[in-house]
């Protein structure tokens, strides 16, 4: 190889590369980006967010490396691969090959000095890239942006670059390279970046469920170009503190180094694969391997039989004149030119190995991601038709679109690539006709991938049903209904603005640059901004949301008028682009003279009826979205509602409700409600109230009545005043009638809604307005980022004296009747007891009443089925059975045991509801617990994960914890809601499924824990508000384990026997408990109130979280026996007695999946020590077994939360 | 009938590649003469409807096909100077595809029709072969075979002997030349035998003007006797050119043998009068051509 040679290649290539306007657009893209995120908006998820806390620094290294290996990944990519990939295929359109080669340069010389000549352009593009993000970082930094930005560190910058960017660049570059020098076809070098891109960004980078194994999760690391998941699994995931990310280097693991040396050694490979290859096309060297033989066998047959015919190149001159062939010539249809055009374009698509790779990668991406999909509490989800289609309707979308972009744009260039245009384009073919034809045939790829995935999804569904016996039935309406609406007319429009991109620019390139940035922007608007509306959600993104229960139950109307919408558009663009197309070259005087203003209005009169409609179409989408319930105009209420009585209303006294009476008549085919009712309200409190205040939510029709007379209330903004003093004990009744359509007009974009009055189903609580009118001033209307505030900073003793509740509307239980009347075939349940039922004229009429005072009440109606249990009642979908059995156990269960263990379960019947996925949560209303359709009933429940119990457990459980007992309003009072229903869950899970389970589950809760906390900002269980980011796990996951490990400390009697005592005590109480009253009342009940003080110290007063290693685990047989040793080491925080056991078998034979399980696993045989480790002690242990241990575990029940417990688990080596 | 009026085309630089061509064709075989880069692609690809002339109309029967290219497509042959094909069809599937666009029909059917049309270019053999593995002349002969399909009112080709092989050109000239019985076809080429052999008037254009428009015998007697050749030695040649309108200067065994077109007075030593060719009148053309620009310069 002639260096001199490969400099002279590269210097040429360099010279192309850094002159075309792409690397610049790449280095702009790249400024603009670092200019942003020196706003330190995007950083480590890491320190304390509260005014005044330390900040992760977006200089860190850590930080530096997490923005860099996404960056690369997503905005390199594609230019990389354009660059690299096109180097030879370009030389190829030239015809600058056989010049080239007729000189002395070798193909090695060749191929790598313009893939060095890449690499460089791109190693500067990085250089400009880090540079510009030090210079905005360092240089721009002001006062304000001193929180997040740290010392400048060369390092910070290097170091990610050449461990997460140099790999990445050689292996795009490298794979890119190959496949434009063996293919020499553009839309697999320009495709490939983006499949790996979205390979790596939807699964690679952020599958990663807490049931996941450990090895999995490592090669998943492993084969990640971008590192990001080995950063974040690694370093990232479970927070090490905001000092650790701000001062420290990345440390780099064996695994890691030899996964990024493998990328570039992969790249590299692939340049040396396209040296050979290319060397051997010059020569003419057939390739090697079976299929070129064969191939070489086959052409040398039909050259012999050729031969033999003699039918080689004979020269027969004819005498026989052309009119001989009676040629006549019939007007080209247009139909016709559309089906031939298309047919040539599929049958040219089908020669295109690319379709063969990219599809079925479509395909795996876009099942991988459901088949991976996780339901609540990260259970998988049970794979179900219109599941499958909902949650692969976005993936689909932007895969296909991106694949529809590639092949429009080639199958446009093709002509002209080819020389084939002059022909082409003369024919009489209408140029209407011509790209229509080209967009049809593209967009049956597109139909062909859908149809595909239909069939594949049904094929897992299948699979599902023979191997796992699931009970879900095939159907392939879902898919037809769900993608025909939204994935078809996409398709088409897309189609048609590439085309008249295309048409515009006559360029390939910008092309391809318009479309990208198209379609990022609009997911970035949709997910990341503002969001879209139903006028310019072109790509109908997360536009709707499957439901069993109703064919787009929410958005049906919206998206009507949306893909008719995009449909009109798709004419329109089509229209341009046949008037913009360059089937002729036009004369660029003569465009001036088209752009005179007569000239520009004539045109623009011609472009009239193709512009009409999707004008009419797109003001009525506007209208009706700008009047909708999420319009800006509610907004601009909600606001007013905030600005006129926030400083005067929100800390008001406010009387309580005694009793409620509703009269609710429903006609969901029409989202209709009218609401007449009464509040008989009594002051609760020992002054006198001089006025008070009700929140109707934004209805026009409102009365009110007060104590018999109508009444008209001061309306400021939204909220009712009322100047009718009450007396402490005072009543008063207050009746309302109103009637609205619920929800009302469109919403902005899609998606789903909390509550709602729909066809397919009902739900409507007393947490907000909409169904029935709050007592005083609302603090979470009209708050967005503009005027949000602190959270209220509460004392210590805040608990002490009587606490306000937490839940519902203000004051003490009350009784409530509720009489609904809506259409006979459905079905409405609410709180207590049912107390009459008819059915007239149609019309079914149920009245419901509280048989014990609640603090919240809902209402919710369906289509249903029921399942009678033990005193309970499951009204579910009649197609979702899936779990019905696991949910109506669970419950039963739930009401037996928790009455048992808790409080005896005050009202007769305990009731759940089943409602469309519109909104993903449970929620437990007295005796009334509803659930979206994805929570328990569309979960995958298999033997180890339990799902649909858990979920039910959980929500059982707040008929207790949040009914019964309901928390104060403060910090710590929400713990006693969600984290003691996880506590609850986690008793019922060992009482009905075993231990085994229990410790699963334990773990499981334990891991989202881990992952979910924020190491500097966590405050002590006693003062969680729900402000901060990662309180959630605390309220929820680590309330659930400290309340476990309490119950371990003093004993499963005594930690009963004390919540008995704290309902019995605070149920009826107008004091609402924190978690500091339930510490008090579960003191005496400890045996030991030191350890109990010395526990509360560290688990509700302080934040601790041990971590245990073990070392040097040995074992040697010693007499009859063996002697275990190792040393365990807490390099966490915190004091826990911990025991360790040295194990062989397995333990829990019923959690072994089948496909692991031995016929007869060898019997469980453990022996156990314990010790007490303080935060940074070391100690050796030593204790003896009598048969040979193979593992050694740390805290083998799961008694004592902790972080990465995996790792204190080691396998005995034998001396 | 073709007429062409005022036909100008600037390109952006800018650069006048057409300055002002006026043209009438009556149907046969037209034949359009001319250097490279004198502007006869572009005259073409305007005529073909593929380009639009910054001033200037073209219109065939009739038909503006400045306005309306998609009149002469309807009756349009062409096949341009520079082309290519899908590279993954066969020469058969290329045809038929054509066909369709062009509504090309026939009582035998369209498979028969391809059959023949590649047969009438001796293609047949290659008919299941896809194009990328066709040699230029092959492509060349594709590209024939397309432009006479269906029965085209007009026929453009653009330089369509490039690239054929002596016995090709031949036939190739035999089906033009029946073409042009009834219809107008329209034959550029720089090369003046295409133009002897089977054009009937032909125009020479230079620098994007119409330089002659005349016949092969009006040409030929337009230089009749004022062709002379002779030899020239090589170190001589550029003080003979200097002084004589040399046509042509070819070294042949270390010695030029020299035309020289000599309008007026005796010719030079050595040299004898030779009959005039179509070449001769087409240099002496150029030559003229060249010295009025460069004097209008």
């Amino acid at each position: 190889m002639n260096i001199g040679r490969v400099v002279e290649v590269g210097r040429h290539e360099l010279a192309f590369t850094v002159r075309r306007p792409m690397l610049w657009v790449l280095i702009a893209i790249l400024g603009l980006l670092v200019w942003g995120l020196s706003a330190g908006g995007v950083t480590i998820s890491s320190g304390d967010s509260q005014v005044g806390g330390t900040e992760a620094h977006i200089t860190s290294q850590f930080s530096q490396a997490l923005t860099l290996s996404i960056t690369i990944l997503t905005l390199y990519g594609f230019f990389l691969a354009v660059a690299a990939g096109m180097a030879i295929i370009r030389d190829d359109e030239h015809k600058l090959g056989e010049i080239l080669h007729a000189t002395l340069l070798t193909p090695a010389e060749y191929v790598w000095g313009k893939f060095l000549a890449v690499m460089v352009a791109f190693a500067g593009v990085v250089a400009a890239h880090l540079s510009l993000a030090a210079f905005f970082n360092h240089a721009l930094a002001d006062a304000a942006s001193a929180e997040y930005i740290g010392p400048f560190s060369l390092a910070n910058y290097i170091v990610p670059a050449l461990a997460f960017g140099l790999p990445v660049i050689v292996f795009l570059g490298g794979v890119a390279f190959a496949t434009g020098e063996i293919t020499r076809r553009p839309i697999l070098v320009f495709l490939f970046p983006v499949v790996v891109m979205f390979g790596t960004l939807s699964f690679l980078i952020s599958w990663s469920p807490d049931w996941l194994d450990p090895a999995i999760n490592r090669l998943l690391m492993m084969v990640d170009p971008s590192g990001y998941r080995w950063l974040n699994e690694t370093w990232l995931k479970v927070d090490r503190g905001v000092e650790f990310y701000n001062s420290g280097a990345i440390g780099f693991d064996a695994g890691f180094i030899l996964s990024r040396i493998g990328f570039i050694l992969a790249g590299l490979a692939a340049v040396v694969a396209s040296q050979r290859h290319f060397a051997r096309s010059l020569s003419g060297t057939p390739e090697p391997g079976r299929l070129s033989r064969f191939g070489q066998a086959i052409a040398g047959r039909v050259w012999r039989r050729s031969r033999d015919a003699g039918a080689v190149i004979t020269v027969a001159p004819t005498r026989r004149p052309l009119a001989d062939l009676s040629m006549t010539t019939v007007p080209v249809g247009f139909f016709r030119t559309i089906s031939t055009i298309a047919a040539s374009e599929v049958r040219e698509l089908l020669t295109r190995p690319g379709l063969y790779l990219f599809v079925p990668l479509i395909m795996i991406q876009a099942t991988g991601n459901i088949v991976t999909s996780v339901a609540a509490f990260d259970a998988p989800a049970l794979l179900t038709p219109g599941a499958m289609a909902g949650q692969m309707l976005n993936t689909l979308n932007l895969l296909v679109c991106f694949l529809l972009l590639f092949y429009m744009v080639e199958s446009l260039q093709r002509e002209f690539s080819t020389g084939f245009a002059p022909i082409f384009y003369s024919t009489p073919a209408r140029t209407r006709a011509i790209l229509m034809g080209k967009a049809l045939g593209t967009s049956l790829v597109g139909v062909v991938i859908v149809g595909a995935m239909m069939v594949l999804c049904l094929v897992i569904l299948l699979f599902q049903q023979l191997a796992h016996g699931s009970p879900v039935a095939l159907s392939a309406w879902p898919f037809i209904v769900t993608w025909g609406a939204v994935l078809v007319p996409t398709f088409i429009v897309w189609c048609s603005f590439v085309l008249a991109v295309f048409g515009l620019t006559r360029n390939r390139y910008t092309t391809y640059a318009v479309g990208i940035v198209a379609i990022i922007y609009t997911i970035y608007r949709q997910v990341f901004s503002d969001g879209l509306t139903w006028l310019t959600n072109w790509l109908g993104w997360s536009a709707v949301v499957w439901s069993d229960m109703g064919l787009f139950p929410l958005n049906g109307g919206p998206l009507l008028w949306n893909r008719l919408f995009v449909l009109s558009l798709a004419v329109l663009l089509v229209t341009l682009a046949v008037n913009w197309y360059g089937r002729r070259d036009h004369d660029p005087q003569r465009i001036f003279q088209r752009l005179q203003p007569k000239a520009l209005l004539w045109s623009v009169g011609r472009l009239l009826p193709a512009l009409i409609v999707p004008l009419g179409l797109g003001i009525s989408l506007w209208l009706n979205v700008e009047s909708g319930y999420q319009s800006e105009g509610q907004e601009r209420l909600q606001k007013d509602y905030w600005r006129r009585n926030f400083a005067t209303w929100r800390d008001s006294k406010q009387p309580g409700p005694e009793h409620v009476e509703l009269d609710v008549e429903l006609d969901p085919a029409r989202r209709w409600m009218r609401v007449e009712g009464t509040y008989r309200l009594q002051n609760q409190h020992d002054v006198r109230l001089d006025s008070w205040a009700m929140t109707p939510g934004f209805t026009e029709e409102l009365t009110w009545t007060l104590a018999g007379e109508e009444f008209e209330a001061d309306d400021r903004a939204g909220l009712h005043v009322f100047d009718h003093p009450l007396d402490p004990g005072e009543t008063v009744e207050l009746d309302f009638a109103y009637e609205r359509f619920f929800p009302k007009g469109y919403n902005r974009t899609g998606g789903g809604a909390g509550e709602f009055v729909l066809d397919a189903a009902v739900v409507l609580t007393s947490f907000g307005p909409q169904w029935v009118p709050m007592i005083g001033y609302l603090e979470q209307v009209g708050i967005d980022e503009d005027n949000s505030f602190e959270p209220r900073e509460y004392p210590d003793d805040f608990h002490e004296g009587i606490t306000p509740n937490g839940f519902g509307l203000q004051g003490r239980p009350y009784t409530t009747r509720i009489r609904v009347t809506g259409p006979e075939e459905f079905q409405f349940n609410s709180v207590g007891v049912l107390t009459e039922s008819s059915v007239s004229d149609g019309r079914r009429t149920v009245v419901w009443e509280s048989d014990h005072p609640v603090t919240f009440f809902n209402l919710v109606g369906g289509r249903w089925d029921v399942r009678e249990g033990d005193g309970t009642a499951v009204y579910y979908h009649p197609e979702h059975t899936y779990n019905i059995d696991e949910i109506s156990g669970a419950l039963d269960a739930a009401r037996k045991y928790y009455s048992e263990w808790f409080y005896p379960y005050p009202w007769q019947l305990l009731k759940l509801s089943e409602f469309p996925a519109l909104a993903g949560y449970a929620q437990g209303f007295p005796t009334n617990i509803t659930f979206s359709e994805g929570i328990g009933f569309l979960t995958k429940s298999d033997p180890r994960s339990q799902a649909a119990f858990m979920v039910t457990a959980h929500e059982a459980a707040h008929q207790w914890w949040g009914n019964i007992l309901t928390p104060g309003r403060g910090p710590g009072g929400n713990l006693l809601s969600e984290g003691m229903s996880h506590y609850s869950t986690l008793l019922l899970t060992e009482q009905e499924l075993g231990e085994g389970h229990r410790i699963e589950t334990s773990k499981r809760f334990e891991g989202r824990y881990a992952n979910g906390r924020r190491v500097d900002s966590e405050r002590p269980m006693v003062k969680i508000d729900g402000s901060r980011p990662g309180d959630n796990v605390v309220t929820y996951e680590k309330m659930g384990w400290v309340a476990w490990m309490m119950m371990e400390l003093i004993g499963r009697d005594q930690m009963l026997t004390g919540l008995q005592e704290f309902i019995a005590t605070y149920a009826p109480s107008p004091d609402y408990p924190v978690l500091q009253d339930l510490v008090a009342t579960m003191r005496p009940h400890a045996p030991d109130a030191a350890a109990f003080d010395a526990f509360v110290d560290q688990w509700f007063l302080d934040v601790v979280m041990p971590e245990y290693r073990l070392a040097d685990a040995a074992v040697e047989a010693q007499g009859d026996g063996w002697l275990v040793t190792a040393t365990i080491e807490n390099i966490g925080t915190g004091s826990m007695p911990i025991e360790l056991a040295a194990v062989r078998g397995v333990r829990f034979p019923e959690l072994v999946e089948e496909a692991d399980a031995d016929a007869d696993p060898a019997p469980y045989l453990e022996a156990r020590s314990s010790v007490t480790l303080a935060g940074g002690e070391s100690m050796t242990i030593e204790f003896l077994t009598d048969f040979e241990p193979e593992t050694l575990i740390v805290d083998p029940d799961a008694i004592v939360l902790q972080l990465r417990r995996e790792e204190a688990e080691a396998d005995l080596t034998t001396n | 009938m073709l007429k062409i009026r005022d036909l100008v085309k600037v390109y952006p630089g800018p650069v006048a590649a057409l300055q002002g061509i006026s043209l009438d064709t009556a149907p046969g075989m037209f034949g359009l003469l001319g250097p490279n880069g004198a502007g006869k692609t572009t005259l073409m690809r305007i005529i073909a409807g593929l380009l639009e002339p910054t001033s200037g109309a073209v219109s065939f029967d009739g038909a503006d096909v400045v306005a309306n290219p998609r009149d002469v497509w309807a009756q349009l042959g062409y096949l341009p100077q520079d082309f290519g094909f899908p590279p993954h069809m066969t020469g058969e599937a290329v045809l038929r595809y054509l066909l369709k666009l062009k509504g090309v029909e026939a009582a035998a059917g369209t498979k028969q029709l391809v059959a023949q049309l590649l047969e009438r270019v001796n293609l047949a053999h290659a008919a299941k072969r896809k194009v990328k593995g066709y040699s230029g002349g092959m492509r060349q002969r594709l590209g024939i075979a397309q432009a006479l399909a269906g029965d085209p009112k007009l026929i453009i080709v653009d330089e369509p002997t490039a690239g054929l092989d002596p016995e090709e050109r031949l036939r190739f000239y035999r089906l033009l030349a029946e073409l042009a019985e009834n219809r107008t076809v329209l034959l550029s080429t720089h090369i003046v035998e295409d133009v002897s052999v089977l054009c009937p008037r032909f125009a020479v254009i230079a620098g994007g003007r119409l330089v002659a428009q005349t016949t092969p015998a009006e040409a030929r007697a337009a230089v009749a006797g004022t062709i002379y050749e002779g030899g020239v030695d090589a170190g001589d040649l550029a003080e003979f050119e200097a002084r004589w309108r040399v046509t042509q200067a070819i070294l042949v065994e270390g010695r030029n043998r020299v035309r020289v077109h000599v309008p007026d007075g005796g010719p030079p030593d050595g040299f004898a009068p030779i009959d005039a060719t179509l070449e001769d009148a087409y240099l002496v053309l150029m030559r003229e051509a060249a010295r009025q620009r460069e004097g209008a310069a």
